[in-house]
């Protein structure tokens, strides 16, 4: 029979986790480890909950950066007025993550841990330059979000390793962004391919391009090469479908019930362009 | 007047507050709880079965398998609404992934899930087969010793001369469209209790068929039909998916091994993909059109994934054979329905069974035509449609019958004349229509009983299963009027086979017809109890009197009246009680298909509005507006939401809706996988109008505009961007790449 346990410290948690982490998983909102439960995806031999753990929740200035707690819910990320002000396109994605009821329940540390390609916040973060901020065994990570997703499915987390934050360093005035999450399905499916644009300006001129795609590869992908194309460039109608052809054509997409790799690549190009051509004429 | 009147749901504030008694909530004392080992092969041999160790984990009460049932005294193995191919647990062969092997009973759901894993089993897997038209070819895997070609059922209609009716035709269009298995997708999944005492059995069951799943259960276990009850509460939705006997016998089974504790069964909702599906279905379609748009000949031959076992497919591939043609004036037609036994889950009626999927063929096949035509495809539609007079394929006579109006509703109500703005950018918009006919159960009878007591309080037994539909509030409307009393004064006593009297189903739109006859007729009967009674107090002749408005009174000088209640009181009498029934007769000659397919029709239309994103194929239906036939309208707002209904329903089949096999295992047996609309895909604007009659008889309304709702999508689809999907669901995908290929 499965053991269900609430640490009241991170400490406790830590070493509960590291204790057996094969059979034991983590759950914060359970959004998705109940659903996995149900399905018997996984069977732990442990449940440990990180509810009860304080200082996990909420959203708070730091300096130049903003921090969100990992058990930070979707619906309190979509609402805060700093994210709202700071990062639009990711309130605007945690505004679209499910629907209702999952981003009451879901949390933000949750959600990244999990990995599941067809998400919407990882691809958001990643365009933001976000740190994920661990606490471990032999003590705290700083993970850029670039690196933190590893494979399908797959975090850089290390055994024993819970995530605590979700660091998001300070925007140049003038920087606009977009999130487009592209649904093949119902208005409440999942991403088929979700695409984040975020650019700064200066005299019309791109000072700073960051593009990532979710949800069409078994990772959120960046391009930094590609990016830099639109280097101190105007963000014409030309360069934008360059960068999206380039976006299309050197990401490996896969095959699901929201789509086939062929389809996805098609999206890839439709979407990024359309994002760019958002960021291009106004914030979000 | 009750009839005619928006009341709320008699229950409605028991629904939003947790109070309704659903199956899911109920349990018994000493109640055992069972789990169901399922096979996870599409099509084996068992080779070996061992038990013996589940048997004797903590908490495991009893384990059943095949072999209990040769054991002297022991039920029949094999069940079915009419084929009995189906056993209840499998007996050497498993014929689909997640059919049931072996029951277990715990003290703990835990303890049976956890005995599950205990069970040895051992397979020797053989060929299988997955799609309908591939099965009956030579040399494909054979499901049942007694059925070559796989071919359960044929069903077929002969009318006039099929090949002479195309010499005739200036043009001859022939096309296949398919429908993918899917899922009824009730809220609320099978659930039964069953319990065995002194030898009868009592089943509590999310059922739409208590007599039908009585008479099978006394069949099983060898029991006269009053040893057995069924006892329905209300259903968090059924669709179809409840129609027929389902997990009645393995909860029956595993309580009789029990001998003693009641036993429930309830499924999760991956088994709900494992226990019935909708029929997927190939349809080839041919018709021969003079260049004035009139028809010369049709012919139709449907293949039927029935899936492993009959279930109701020797029922439901004879009814879509006559749901095929399309309400038109044909006056050759052919048709061939088949019924293919398929290593995939038993196929059942699915709101608006077969006539989704043969609509979807003749509906879309009717834009082709009139683009082939160069015709308005509204205009072509009531060029040919049905009316009142015309003859069916079948040979009968239609009466009543008023598909004209319907579609010209549907599309005034969308603006059909009106200018369409075609889009701009990536955006094209297109309008689209579609109507639909379909049969109810030809044959059939229902009861009802209504009792008066000395409060005034009428109360109606009545076998019609409320599952969400508003079913025992328009009874009750009608009750109520039939008797002549408040609808407030009605109190409705729903399914229980011991208690209510005989009715087969709560299917095929038939109860607010069937039923509500039944009711008008035990009304007029209890009226002429109150009658007689009321003679000798009023010191009248019966013939003199009439009854209304609670009262019964001298028809020539109505205030000499005396009260239901006083009747009663006066003549010492606790209660009145009068029962009623009405019945139909019908049924088709099995060779040619002629004869009386349907006491009457079911007739619904739809109209929509979409816009097509032509750089990602997705599909958003803007506008929408249905229109049913309702003969008679008993409560405006229920029977408007079940127009709306139908369409956010159809919505799922049309454009999002499959379940998808790899090597026979269902790959999305989930609500994240398989997808179902939203109430955000809801359309901004839906529109519902409900069409009546001077004859007012009542019509079921819960399936009419559902079956139009793809059709009419991908006949707007074709308009807005020129491209015809012949495969549902019509995914972004397929758009894209149709649009791309055009």
């Amino acid at each position: 029979m499965m053991r269900f346990l609430q640490p009241e410290t991170l400490r406790e948690a830590i070493d509960l986790l590291s204790a057996d982490s094969s059979s034991t998983t983590l759950i914060a909102g359970g959004a998705t480890v109940v659903l996995m439960l149900q399905q018997k995806l996984i069977t732990p031999e442990v449940l440990v909950s990180l509810a009860r753990i304080p200082g996990l929740r909420g959203v708070r200035e730091d300096g130049d950066r903003i921090h969100i707690g990992a058990l930070t819910v979707h619906r309190e990320v979509e609402e805060s007025p700093l994210i709202r002000a700071r990062y639009p396109a990711l309130s605007h994605a945690a505004s679209v993550v499910g629907n209702i009821r999952v981003r009451n329940q879901g949390t933000l540390g949750g959600n990244l841990g999990e990995a599941d390609y067809a998400s919407d916040p990882g691809a958001v973060l990643m365009a933001l330059n976000a740190t994920i901020i661990t606490a471990g065994p032999s003590g705290g990570r700083r993970i850029p979000a670039s690196e933190f997703f590893v494979g399908f499915y797959t975090t850089a987390l290390k055994e024993g390793e819970i995530i605590t934050d979700i660091e998001i360093p300070v925007l140049p005035e003038g920087t606009r962004m977009a999130y487009l999450k592209y649904k093949s399905r119902s208005s409440e499916d999942r991403p088929c391919v979700g695409v984040t644009a975020v650019a700064a300006f200066a005299n019309d001129r791109c000072t700073d391009l960051r593009v990532a795609v979710g949800a069409a590869s078994e990772i959120p992908r960046r391009l930094p090469k590609v990016e830099s194309m639109a280097q101190s460039q105007a963000l014409t109608d030309e360069l934008i479908r360059e960068i999206a052809e380039s976006y299309a054509a050197n990401i490996d997409t896969l095959d699901d019930l929201r789509g086939s790799a062929w389809y996805r690549t098609q999206m890839i190009r439709v979407h990024v362009r359309r994002a760019l051509e958002e960021v291009r004429h106004g914030n979000r | 007047m009750a009839i005619g009147e928006s009341l709320p749901m008699l229950d409605s504030r028991e629904r939003v507050t947790g109070q309704v008694p659903y199956m899911a909530n109920m349990r018994l004392p000493g109640m055992l709880y069972a789990k169901v080992l399922r096979s996870p092969l599409p099509h084996a041999q068992i080779t070996r079965l061992d038990a013996s160790a589940a048997a004797a984990m903590p908490g495991v009460i009893a384990v059943l398998a095949a072999a209990d049932f040769d054991a002297p005294g022991a039920p029949e193995l094999f069940y079915g609404f009419r084929l009995r191919d189906q056993p209840v647990v499998a007996k050497d062969k498993v014929r689909y992934v997640g059919e049931p092997v072996a029951l277990i009973a715990a003290d703990t759901p835990e303890q049976a899930e956890a005995a599950l894993y205990a069970i040895e089993v051992e397979y020797e897997e053989l060929p299988a087969i997955y799609d309908p038209v591939e099965a009956v070819q030579p040399g494909a895997p054979q499901l049942h010793d007694a059925t070559p070609e796989n071919r359960m059922v044929h069903a077929k209609l002969r009318h006039g001369d099929i090949e002479a009716g195309f010499a005739e035709a200036d043009l001859v269009i022939e096309e296949t469209y398919t429908s993918p298995l899917a899922q009824q997708t009730s809220l609320e999944p099978h659930i039964t209790i069953a319990e065995w005492k002194d030898g009868k059995l009592t089943v509590w069951s999310g059922a739409q068929a208590p007599f039908g799943i009585r008479n099978n259960l006394a069949e099983l276990f060898h029991l006269e039909r009053e040893q057995v009850r069924v006892i329905v509460p209300p259903l968090g939705g059924a669709y179809g998916g409840k129609g027929h006997i389902r997990i009645e016998p393995m909860a029956a089974a595993l309580a009789w091994k029990v001998g003693g504790r009641p036993v429930r069964l309830a499924l999760e909702r991956a088994e709900e993909f494992v226990t019935v599906t909708k029929h997927a279905a190939t349809i080839i379609i041919k018709t021969g059109v003079r260049n004035d748009g009139t028809f010369t000949a049709r012919q139709v031959t449907t293949y039927w994934g029935s899936g492993a076992y009959a279930d109701a497919s020797p029922g439901l591939v004879p009814a879509g054979m006559v749901r095929s043609v399309g309400p038109y004036r044909i006056p050759n037609v052919h048709i061939d329905s088949y019924g293919i036994y398929t290593n995939l889950p038993p196929s059942a009626a699915y709101r608006g069974a077969m006539s989704s999927q043969s609509a979807w063929a003749y509906e879309s096949h009717m834009d082709t035509i009139a683009r082939r035509l160069g015709r308005d495809p509204l205009d072509l539609r009531l060029q040919n449609l049905l009316v009142s007079g015309d003859h069916f394929a079948t040979g009968e006579e239609m009466h009543d019958v008023h598909f004209v109006e319907c579609l010209e509703a549907s599309a005034r109500r969308l603006g059909w004349d009106q200018p369409l703005d075609r889009g701009v950018g990536s955006i094209r918009r297109g309008r689209g229509c579609a109507v639909m006919m379909k049969s109810t159960v030809a044959t059939s009878r229902s009861e009802a009983r209504l009792e008066i007591d000395t409060q005034g309080q009428v109360t109606l037994y009545t076998s019609t299963v409320e599952m969400g539909q508003g079913a025992h509030t328009a009874l009750a409307q009608v009750a109520a009027a039939s008797v002549g009393v408040p609808v407030s004064s009605v109190r409705v006593v729903g399914p229980d086979t011991a208690v209510t009297p005989f009715d087969p189903t709560t299917s095929a739109s038939r109860s607010t017809n069937m039923m509500g006859a039944a009711i008008l007729n035990s009304g007029a009967a209890l009226k002429r109890k109150l009658i007689e009674a009321a003679a000798p107090l009023l010191e009248e002749p019966t013939d003199h009197l009439s009854a209304a408005d609670g009262a019964v009174f001298v028809t020539a000088s109505p205030a000499e009246r005396i009260s239901y209640v006083d009747i009663l009181r006066r003549s010492a009498l606790d209660k009145l009680d009068a029962t009623g029934e009405f019945s139909t007769k019908g049924g088709l000659d099995p060779e040619t298909g002629q004869g009386i397919a349907t006491p009457h029709w079911h007739q619904g239309a739809g109209a929509c509005e979409v816009e097509v994103d032509i750089e990602t194929g997705k599909v958003c239906v803007t506008r929408y507006a249905a229109a049913s036939f309702a003969g008679k309208v008993i409560n405006p707002v229920l029977a408007d939401l079940q127009n709306d209904g139908n369409v956010i329903f159809g919505m799922g089949p049309a454009l999002f809706e499959e379940m998808v096999i790899d090597n026979g295992q269902i790959v999305n047996p989930n609500l994240s996988d398989y997808m179902i609309p939203s109430f955000l895909d809801v359309p901004a604007e839906l529109n519902s109008v409900l069409v009546e009659s001077e004859k007012g008889e009542f019509h079921g309304i819960g399936e009419m505009t559902l079956p139009p709702v793809a059709p009419a999508i991908a006949n707007a689809i074709l308009d807005a961007v020129g491209v015809r999907i012949a495969s549902l669901p019509i995914t972004s995908e397929k758009v894209l790449r149709a649009l791309l290929e055009a």
